[in-house]
């Protein structure tokens, strides 16, 4: 028999023949449901985002809009400009911030403190609580005049703030929550990345005269690029992808200081039927989102191979 | 034949027969989508769905509710995935973009003259596009007044609801309270935020009663920015600066609680206010007519409606407009519908049918809900026009950034008027298409 593209040129006994044929029908099954289920529903919001759709109106009688949707996003919809700006400041501080935090308590929780476990409990628990739950908790403990917090503030003898109600505070607050939220999973990478790194490396520091800050800066940092690398990638896509906290607390207000981009999207395409602008909003953020990984990826792997 | 070969067509002649006698006898099965969905609620709706299969034994009616703020979302992801209720009750504001899209059916014609006979001219024409067409049987109509406290208006000293912008902003700063630390215990207006009708329509009642307009008569073009809507807007930063109001406060949650001094809101709160602990219903809740502005020369209002209607995609749209007459008709004279007691006595709401109107008459005529009604035969209908959801929420968030200081009342409508007007050029555009 000859071979085919889908069937190689390899030794023809009949079992075997047998075998790579339902290993191929077993590769097709995920491949189909991919295809189904990502790559289809992709490539139609692509088509999607090159006409006004209603999502009401049948698919066939959608009107070409061409690219006007793209311009109308990135030139005239303040919105949504507005949106991409508070996303940026979202992903930056909060991938800094979890990545800085993330990697100092994993240090801390790596060494012989006393109650470790416990600790390790408690950063994880905020990452299995519902974010929904936690946005009602935070929007009590913020409250501007009847928040645990401002009570605190206005004890020490400062002013009360307005944190979620206020549009200069409102977007800092979600940052500090969505921090809250997941340093307690970046907490357990981290430490996985700390407990993979063989003590000989420390042993032979400490013998070429390595102090504490030297065997962290020359030997756990270079070992943790991987790590990091994972933890930046990440938490960047999904900050850059927030939605239910922002949903669930301030919903964009006040006065959109707080709108992110999938929020603007959820909008966009629910509350105005304008599938075709959201569809648009969609593969701007994807373009954002992979030139950025991108780079990270570039910047830490390339940096890894050096170290 | 064997016995096992005659067994095996016995048992296919019996699966055959059964599954045509089943198909025969196959219920016609109705969904109907509301927003209604308390525990009272839910309860009331389902008395009345099931008052009418047991009329009608051979129809099933399931009855979904989400929350108002996914109803929208879910009538169009319900079309988009072919799973769409058959019978709705939604926002009348979304009417032209549902009927631009071909979402709903046309009454028939029986309907059409039974809405034309019980109706008011001005509530049919919140249900109906601009070409005259009703599209379906309207439900609740609330215009918005000045509901307020009288306990603490009087703590203030004050015995009478504000009659106009200067009393507004007199008593409203009045009764705001707040302590050492900064803190507000009680506000004397409250706003809304987050919410678009909480914010849209009080602003809308009060630039009425000051002699402005939304829309322009034939809704092409905004009219909202005009002296009267930057003095409207103006309003609401002289109350921020005063203290008479602020956006931290929000007047649906706390007026309840008897912190807030007055709020611009529909009848269908009655239920809240009759349950709340925080002010006493029957003699502290007071209803006024909303104040005048300086441009204004008389108490002016905004009402809008919601109404049921059923989907074009719908195999039972016969069977759909059935039912939705059933709970809208009288079926006894002075009995009321079905619909118009639900309104009525789960909800505190006006009904749109006059039979409704006169068989409630005595449930109606309570201090708060009468004053709605009285307000109902001068209220402007909400204007409706496709992209009216879109125009709304813009100027929610205009109005919003004004209460927080974050722009001047001028560059807040202007922004918005820009691009309600862009939004009415492009739907006009699209119907032309």
């Amino acid at each position: 028999m000859k071979s085919s593209w889908w069937m190689p040129d390899i030794p023809k006994s009949a079992v075997l023949r047998r075998r790579m044929f339902w290993a191929y029908v077993f590769v097709a099954a995920p491949v189909v449901a991919l295809l189904v289920f990502l790559a289809g529903p992709i490539l139609f919001s692509g088509w999607v985002s090159l006409h006004r759709w209603d999502m009401l109106s049948p698919v066939g009688d959608m009107p070409w809009r061409g690219l006007q949707n793209y311009v109308f996003l990135l030139t005239r919809d303040t919105i949504f400009i507005k949106a991409l700006g508070n996303t940026f400041l979202f992903a930056i501080g909060g991938v800094g911030a979890n990545t800085i935090l993330g990697l100092g308590f994993a240090l801390l929780l790596n060494s012989r403190i006393r109650g470790r476990t416990v600790w390790r409990v408690l950063y994880f628990m905020p990452v299995i609580t519902a974010p929904l739950a936690l946005a009602v908790m935070f929007s009590f403990i913020f409250d501007r005049n009847y928040g645990v917090v401002n009570n605190v503030i206005t004890a020490l003898g400062l002013p009360r703030q307005p944190f979620l109600s206020g549009p200069h505070q409102a977007l800092m607050t979600l940052i500090f929550i969505a921090i809250y939220q997941y340093v307690g999973y970046y907490i357990v990478i981290f430490l996985a990345g700390l407990q993979g790194i063989p003590q000989d490396y420390y042993d032979a520091a400490q013998v070429d005269g390595a102090g504490n800050w030297q065997a962290f800066r020359f030997v756990t940092l270079p070992l943790l690029r991987p790590v990091m690398l994972f933890v930046v990638v990440t938490n960047t896509i999904g900050a850059l992808q927030v939605f239910d906290l922002v949903f669930a607390t301030t919903g964009g207000a006040p006065a959109n200081s707080s709108m992110t981009v999938v929020l603007h999207m959820y909008n966009t395409a629910f509350k105005f039927s304008r599938m075709g602008r959201a569809s648009a909003m969609a593969f701007i953020l994807f373009a954002i989102i992979m030139l950025i990984t991108v780079m990270q990826v570039r910047l830490l792997r390339d940096r890894a191979y050096q170290d | 034949m064997s016995l096992k070969r005659s067994v095996l067509v016995f048992l296919s002649l019996a699966l055959v027969l059964s599954f045509g006698a089943a198909t025969l006898a196959q219920d016609t099965t109705l969904t109907m989508l509301t927003h209604w969905g308390t525990e009272d609620q839910l309860a009331a709706q389902q008395a009345i769905i099931d008052a009418y299969m047991a009329e009608h034994p051979d129809v099933v009616i399931e009855l979904v509710t989400v929350d108002f703020g996914e109803l929208r979302a879910k009538i169009i992801t319900g079309r988009t995935a072919g799973i769409s209720a058959d019978v709705y009750h939604f926002y009348h504001l979304w009417l032209p973009d549902f009927v631009n899209a071909g979402v709903l059916a046309e009454p028939p014609q029986d309907s059409l003259t039974y809405i034309d006979e019980n109706v008011a001219q001005g509530t049919i024409d919140a249900v109906s596009t601009s070409d005259g067409q009703t599209w379906g049987y309207p439900t609740e109509v609330n215009p918005y007044l000045l509901v307020y406290n009288k306990r603490l208006l009087a703590e203030a000293g004050y015995d009478a609801p504000p009659a106009n912008w200067e009393e507004l902003k007199e008593i409203a700063a009045a009764i705001t309270q707040v302590d050492d630390s900064g803190a507000i215990s009680q506000v004397g207006l409250g706003v809304m935020p987050g919410w678009d009708s909480g914010i849209v329509h009080p602003f809308s009642a009060l630039l009425f009663s000051n002699g402005g307009n939304y829309l322009s008569a034939d809704r092409a073009m905004a009219e909202f920015n005009s002296p009267q809507g930057i003095e409207t807007l103006q309003l609401y930063a002289d109350l921020v600066a005063s203290g008479g109001t602020d956006a931290s406060i929000n007047g649906l949650a706390n007026f309840p609680s008897g912190t807030v001094g007055m709020v611009i809101m529909a009848p269908w709160w009655r239920a809240t206010l009759r349950a709340a602990e925080g002010v006493d219903f029957e003699t502290e809740v007071g209803v006024a007519e909303i104040p005048v502005g300086p441009s204004g020369d008389a108490p002016s209002s905004i009402a809008y409606t919601w109404l049921f209607a059923v989907d074009s995609s719908s195999p039972n749209k016969p069977a759909a407009w059935d039912f939705i007459h059933w709970m809208n008709a009288e079926h006894n004279d002075g009995a009321g519908s079905a619909i118009g007691d639900f309104l009525v006595n789960a909800l505190g709401a006006i009904p749109s049918f006059n039979h409704d109107q006169a068989a409630f008459a005595d449930s109606m005529s309570d201090h708060y809900v009468s004053a709605f009604v009285a307000a109902s035969a001068y209220a402007r209908p909400e204007q409706i026009v496709a992209g009216g959801q879109e125009i709304k929420t813009l100027l929610q968030a205009e109005i919003e950034a004004v209460l927080a200081g974050m722009t001047t009342p001028e560059d807040a409508l202007a922004s918005v008027e820009m691009q309600a007007n862009a939004i009415l050029e492009e739907q006009r555009m699209m119907a032309e298409e």
